[in-house]
């Protein structure tokens, strides 16, 4: 267990090395958050509610969005980079699992931005915005489990298109292309209840508003205790099968691996 | 004559001091520490056309600024550098078409594509003439062994193939110098010794200069007529390899198998060490002679083996280092 | 000049046979970036099937508005690839390389790796966007607004350029700008697909004065399409844009000149 809470640490204190880069990128999630919330300011007008949304439920949704963001942010490149480079032959001979050390480096760096991003990100938006609270305290609470779960969700995707690397080396394309859809299928730059009917039941059968959509509603406590635990099922669900997906992947890819010689 | 001329350079770095554990790293956020490095310290040397040279030194002794500065990516905060009298930092272009630089840890070849098509890309970016480029390839491609691979992706290289065709790549478009930041570093025996030959040997065909920077001593000893020695920003040592000993007055010893275990008497200008019980090393300067020293032994003990060695070049370099060697 | 030519077309050659090396990715690499830089769009276009209008202005209005912004992208990036990577070529030793070859730096920084992906897919996207709007927005394509037209994408471009130029210049001090780079460029862009006037204050004096973003597009479309908002800025803000894309770029590259003596090399 020591090594995997090494390599955890190694980058959480990793990432203390770039002070200015990392209080910029504090500033520019705000301005991110700034820019969704002035937007639709102008298009609310002054108007209370639209459809039964709002402006406050608008906020919220964008603060959390943005703020569990600064958290779920998986190293997308951490397998084809050591493809790519060729040092992944040498990185499986070690006495380590290796998705062992992804999971642990993942958490070293979620813990950094827990900690330095997501606390001062959801503070500066506390003071100057008007975010709803919780709905309750046992909606708070499952939100945070539906919440981890999200995370689990990115991880996973995160996981199963880096495993494609085996083949294409290069997967910037792929990677860019799964960032597109996370990005406008899970909530966090258009809030989902503005979708188009048909979009929203497309939405269903995808993992993507697993991610930030499923804790939103939980939070401002638009979902019966029933309907959470179906939604946090199928989050479960969605976990479970792309890391299966994922592991498959990883399998192959390893033996390709060996018959190559990287 | 000389061809390199370096006058009393002088070079500052101002380096952040990173504090460790997590409340060292609160503490970078939020003020971060800067001190003052001096990397080199006044050096100055010539070289002459043709002339192997050397520069040794432990890791931040100031080896790679000077190689930098004499290349002319780093400008010197004071002093001055000529080389055939060129300004390297001031006639940038002009100078680095007439020197070719491998940097053993940063390959120049282009990762994702066969050999040849960075050497055609160095082609045009050196305006060589096809025929110079055409002989060129042809002789190091055979003097290198290169034909098996230059066809493949640098990627799929072992490090002495991939270095072997980056010392090809620096040498291309025939430059007058050439400085060597660690080339053999990773390679194993048999390429550092392909890579060795191929140097002394396109040293004595060309006439070419050529300046080392290495940590393995037997690429000095294997190439360079000449070495120097830097530590901490300074030159401490300038002079041909063979003269080290000589300069240094070093000691030579004597490594003696008793028959029996046997504790020795003191004996006047010569250190005693214990191997085991039966093994004794005795360690002594020039003013001790090695018959008399061996003729005592062996009318006093029964001695079943005998072996003298002299000191290796790497022993003394480390004393040197260490601030004994001064003589 | 022919030399020059020529080592263009032999790099231009490395960096796409080095693409193809990986055969998926490079035929998805257009894609990606066109999908990446239409999220904005997409989202926008989502909204507006709910709201209608933002501030007045309609969607086809909104496409022109991103139109410029696209367009002016694409064709920069032809040119500024390698100064908006530039923070990584100095980290990982690269830069010293471009020092010890006997060529031009800033043409080396720029042709070593020119992303013509990005350019093809941002480019691509500005020409669809452009294509989709120009006709239903009410524009008279006549002579002089033609000619406006592409003396602002021109100043457009030159005001982007001069931005990567200037944090180029500016790496040369400080190891790591990329933060800065996302904060001063890349945010303020998605600020600029919109009317800057919807924002408050603040981000309209960053817009039209720090980050001349409102430059590139927004006053030319509002030139072009004269929606009410207009009224709040000076008539003469609309004629800038070539002006201030000249200078800027002329300032940057005093200072990139200026700072490039100060480079020190990253060591080892």
């Amino acid at each position: 267990m020591t090594a995997y809470t090494a390599y955890a640490r190694k980058v959480f204190l990793g990432r203390s090395a770039y002070r200015f880069d990392h209080l910029m990128s504090i500033l520019s999630t705000i301005l991110q958050f700034f820019i969704f919330y002035e937007i639709y300011r102008a298009l609310y007008g002054g108007e209370e509610q639209v459809d039964g949304i709002t402006m406050s439920m608008v906020t919220t949704n964008f603060v959390l969005s943005l703020g569990l963001g600064t958290i779920f942010s998986p190293d997308d490149y951490f397998l084809p980079n050591k493809i790519w480079d060729g040092s992944i032959s040498t990185e499986l001979l070690r006495p380590v699992s290796f998705k062992g050390r992804m999971i642990a480096e993942n958490v070293g760096n979620s813990a950094f931005n827990l900690i330095f991003k997501f606390i001062p990100v959801i503070t500066v938006a506390l003071l100057t915005t008007g975010m709803s609270a919780p709905a309750d305290i046992p909606c708070f609470l499952l939100f945070l489990l539906s919440a981890l779960l999200g995370a689990g969700v990115m991880f996973t995707i995160s996981f199963a298109v880096q495993m494609t690397a085996f083949w294409l080396v290069n997967i910037w394309s792929l990677t860019t292309i799964k960032n597109v859809l996370v990005n406008v299928l899970s909530g966090s730059m258009i809030p989902l209840w503005f979708m188009p009917e048909w979009m929203q039941g497309v939405l269903n059968f995808t993992p993507f508003a697993s991610i930030y959509f499923t804790p939103v509603q939980i939070y401002l406590g638009q979902l019966s205790y029933g309907e959470i635990a179906v939604k946090c099922a199928i989050q479960l669900v969605w976990i479970i099968l792309i890391y299966l997906i994922g592991d498959l992947l990883w399998k192959k890819g390893q033996r390709k691996l060996v018959v190559q010689g990287g | 004559m000389s061809y390199i001329e370096v006058k009393n350079i002088s070079k500052t770095f101002r380096v952040s001091k990173r504090r460790s554990g997590i409340p060292g790293m609160l503490a970078n956020l939020v003020v971060p520490k800067y001190e003052k490095r001096e990397a080199v310290k006044n050096i100055s040397f010539s070289i002459g056309q043709g002339e192997m040279v050397g520069f040794i030194g432990p890791n931040g002794a100031g080896k790679s600024t000077t190689i930098k500065m004499l290349s002319g990516i780093l400008f010197p905060d004071s002093g001055e550098i000529t080389c055939s009298g060129v300004i390297p930092y001031k006639q940038r272009k002009n100078y680095v078409g007439r020197i070719g630089v491998v940097f053993g840890q940063k390959s120049q070849l282009q990762w994702d594509l066969p050999v040849i098509d960075s050497f055609e890309l160095l082609k045009a970016i050196y305006r060589i003439p096809d025929d110079v480029y055409k002989k060129n390839l042809g002789r190091f491609t055979e003097m290198l062994d290169m034909s098996g691979f230059i066809n493949q992706p640098v990627r799929q290289l072992s490090l002495g193939q991939r270095m072997r065709s980056d010392i090809a790549a620096a040498l291309l478009h025939s430059p007058e110098t050439v400085f060597f930041d660690e080339p053999t570093i990773g390679v194993d025996v048999v390429g550092k010794e392909a890579i060795r030959s191929f140097i002394r040997e396109l040293n004595a065909q060309d006439n070419m200069t050529m300046i080392f920077t290495t940590h393995d001593m037997q690429d000095i000893e294997k190439t360079c007529n000449r070495v120097i020695i830097i530590d901490k920003g300074s030159k401490v040592y300038d002079g041909a390899l063979s003269d080290i000993r000589e300069h240094y007055g070093s000691s030579r010893s004597l490594d003696v198998e008793f028959m029996t275990d046997t504790e020795t008497a003191p004996i006047a200008g010569v250190e005693t060490e214990n191997i085991d019980a039966r093994h004794k090393r005795f360690i002594f300067g020039k003013d001790v002679h090695i018959n008399d020293l061996m003729s005592l032994l062996l009318q006093n003990y029964s001695v079943r083996d005998i072996n003298i060695s002299e000191p290796d070049i790497e022993s003394i370099i480390r004393k040197i280092y260490s601030g004994e060697g001064a003589a | 000049m022919k030399d020059t030519l020529h080592l263009m077309a032999v790099y231009t050659k490395t960096t796409a046979k080095a693409w193809f090396q990986y055969r998926v990715d490079a035929v998805l690499r257009s894609l990606a970036v066109f999908l990446r830089e239409a999220t904005g769009i997409i989202v926008i276009w989502f909204t507006l099937l709910k709201f209608d209008t933002l501030k007045g202005w309609d969607i086809y209005e909104m496409l022109f508005l991103f139109s410029l912004l696209f367009l002016t992208y694409g064709i920069m990036i032809i040119f500024f690839t390698g100064l908006r990577d530039f923070g990584k070529t100095v980290r990982d030793g690269s830069f010293d390389r471009f020092i010890l070859r006997p060529r031009g730096l800033l043409f080396q920084i720029i042709f070593v790796n020119s992303d013509w992906f990005a350019a093809i897919g941002h480019g691509g996207l500005g020409l669809v966007l452009f294509l989709l709007s120009a006709g239903k927005v009410g524009i008279q394509w006549d002579l002089f607004n033609a000619l406006y037209y592409i003396l602002t994408v021109a100043g457009g471009v030159l005001i982007q350029g001069a931005v990567f130029l200037f944090l180029a210049a500016l790496n040369i001090y400080l190891l790591q700008t990329e933060s800065l780079k996302e904060m001063l460029y890349w945010n303020m862009r998605k600020f600029a697909g919109y009317p800057i006037s919807i924002f408050n204050k603040f981000i309209q004096i960053i817009m039209i004065y720090v980050m001349p973003f409102a430059f590139v597009n927004y006053f030319p479309a509002q030139f072009l399409l004269r929606k009410s908002d207009m009224a709040e800025y000076p008539e003469l803000y609309l004629y800038l844009t070539p002006i201030i894309g000249i200078v800027m770029y002329l300032a940057a590259y005093c200072f990139w000149r200026f700072s490039i003596r100060f480079y020190k090399s990253s060591g080892n």
